[in-house]
């Protein structure tokens, strides 16, 4: 067994609790005015996520019975100084920060700049007041990919910024999925920058995930991040995304691992019936699918050990990253890593750390 | 016939995507045309059993990506595959693999037409 705080850990999965008065002084014009004007102040989108008339089911604080020392989670408002509380508690050298506001973004369906200007406005913002390589704090960019050209106008901000080391495309609401040819322009990108695509569920419609009606965030948290990226992996899979892009790492993350073998296993069937419906694969999707990367978080650590170890088996412990997701409601620290006990100290030291680290080339 | 083959019919009796299922010894196999040329292959599908042979003999689909944007545009390519009508395993008629994944293979057998006649060679 391995103490996390004598080995190199790298969380692929911070989130930054932002607020908008924090952000929206970095946006650009007209958006930085017309925010500033428009009475939302810190509540652009309800912090928590939640609210006693919600826009998704339940409370990221499940009432009260959650509390975070190191961060205003869930309303937001954090400080540099905060994130270098947190990882020192957690034993964390490392730590790629994402937007906590932006993981809604798939409920802005408007063709209009919100959701760029935000975006534009946060870089700056990470920019300027809390990122930091000497410290350990690198960020990932969030993509407003629903709109090619502002995409792009954000790899350009970032291309030389040393401290972004990829990109968030945040899988719920994605329409059409991330597969879709319109996306391509991006992906080029990405791979010639050698940025890795970090693909990251989100809350936005957990209340109507496929069908509306659901009582409890037990319902829809489960069923919706699940979905989220399921929805998005079989996409950028079946539509070629690994073979049009074959150098660009791709990165899912904040689903656990369990659902992987069972959507793998699946979609192979599929194949094996299907294939010419997915032309440019020379091999299974699964074969594809295990190449890729995956955050370990929300880790069920609960399931059989039998059922975990065929998953590390079939996705390679060489391709999981140690994500925390502090500050949000269901973070796992280091230790849910250090304590499986069907990996070995090098598996334990790859996925806390030296796999993120050459990745994401830290 | 010599030993070690199997008489089929006559060659001019096959139209392209014609098949001939035969016994040799205690399984079956298809004899199938397509482009002028005879194949020979297991009429049993690695999947289910089923008659693999005696689903429809077609090109297969294939894709062709013009660049980053493009639409991955489909179109019917050289290698002629037959698919088995139980589940729609497809099979390539040159070497009997399957066109997804070439870990499954339907045995196949030599062709040969000789004095206009089809024989499948069985050893």
């Amino acid at each position: 067994m391995i103490d996390p705080a004598e080995h190199l850990v790298v969380d692929c999965d911070w989130h930054y609790a932002d607020t908008f008065d924090q952000i929206a002084p970095y946006m650009p014009e007209p958006w930085k005015t017309k925010f500033q004007n428009s009475g939302w102040d810190s509540t652009g989108v309800n912090q928590g996520l939640s609210a006693f008339f919600p826009t998704s089911t339940g409370n990221r604080s499940n009432y009260g019975k959650i509390d975070r020392e190191f961060s205003d989670y869930p309303q937001g408002g954090d400080e540099k100084a905060d994130v270098i509380e947190g990882m020192e508690f957690l034993d964390i050298d490392a730590t790629l920060q994402i937007s906590h506001l932006i993981l809604a973004m798939g409920g802005v369906t408007a063709d209009d700049r919100r959701v760029e200007s935000f975006i534009k406005g946060y870089i700056d913002y990470m920019l300027a007041e809390v990122l930091d390589p000497a410290e350990g704090i690198y960020g990932l960019a969030p993509l407003p990919y629903h709109d090619i050209d502002a995409s792009m106008d954000v790899l350009d901000r970032i291309e030389d910024e040393r401290a972004f080391k990829g990109v968030v495309m945040v899988t719920a609401g994605a329409s059409p999925p991330l597969g879709n040819r319109k996306y391509d322009p991006i992906y080029e990108r990405c791979e010639a920058l050698g940025l890795p695509v970090v693909y990251h569920t989100g809350g936005s419609g957990l209340d109507d995930y496929v069908r509306a009606g659901y009582e409890e965030m037990i319902e829809t948290h489960t069923l919706g991040f699940l979905e989220s990226n399921m929805s998005q992996i079989v996409s950028v899979a079946c539509q070629g995304v690994p073979e049009k892009f074959p150098d660009l790492d791709i990165v899912f993350m904040e689903s656990g691992v369990t659902y992987l073998p069972g959507l793998i296993s699946r979609l192979d069937e599929e194949y094996l019936k299907r294939a010419e419906e997915a032309p440019l694969l020379d091999a299974p999707p699964g074969d594809y699918i295990s190449d890729f990367y995956f955050g370990t978080q929300p880790l069920e650590e609960s399931a059989r050990p039998d059922l975990l170890e065929i998953c590390f088996d079939m996705l390679g412990t060489e391709h999981l990253l140690y994500a925390s997701d502090y500050p949000h409601w269901d973070y796992d620290s280091p230790n849910i890593i250090t304590d499986l006990p069907m990996l070995d100290d090098e598996q334990r030291k790859d996925i806390l750390g030296r796999n993120a680290s050459e990745v994401f080339g830290l | 016939m010599s030993d070690g083959e199997i008489e089929v019919g006559a060659a001019d009796a096959f139209a392209d995507g014609d098949v001939e299922i035969i016994e040799v010894g205690r399984v079956e196999v298809g004899v199938i045309k397509a482009d002028g040329e005879f194949y020979a292959l297991r009429n049993q599908c690695p999947h289910d059993g089923g008659p693999a042979c005696e689903g429809p003999v077609e090109k297969r689909l294939v894709g062709e990506w013009g660049g980053p944007g493009e639409r991955v545009e489909q179109r019917y390519g050289d290698d002629s595959i037959v698919s088995c009508p139980w589940h729609g395993w497809s099979f390539y008629l040159e070497t009997g693999e399957h066109i997804g994944d070439d870990s499954y293979v339907v045995p196949s057998y030599d062709v040969v037409v000789r004095d206009g006649v089809v024989y499948v060679q069985t050893d």
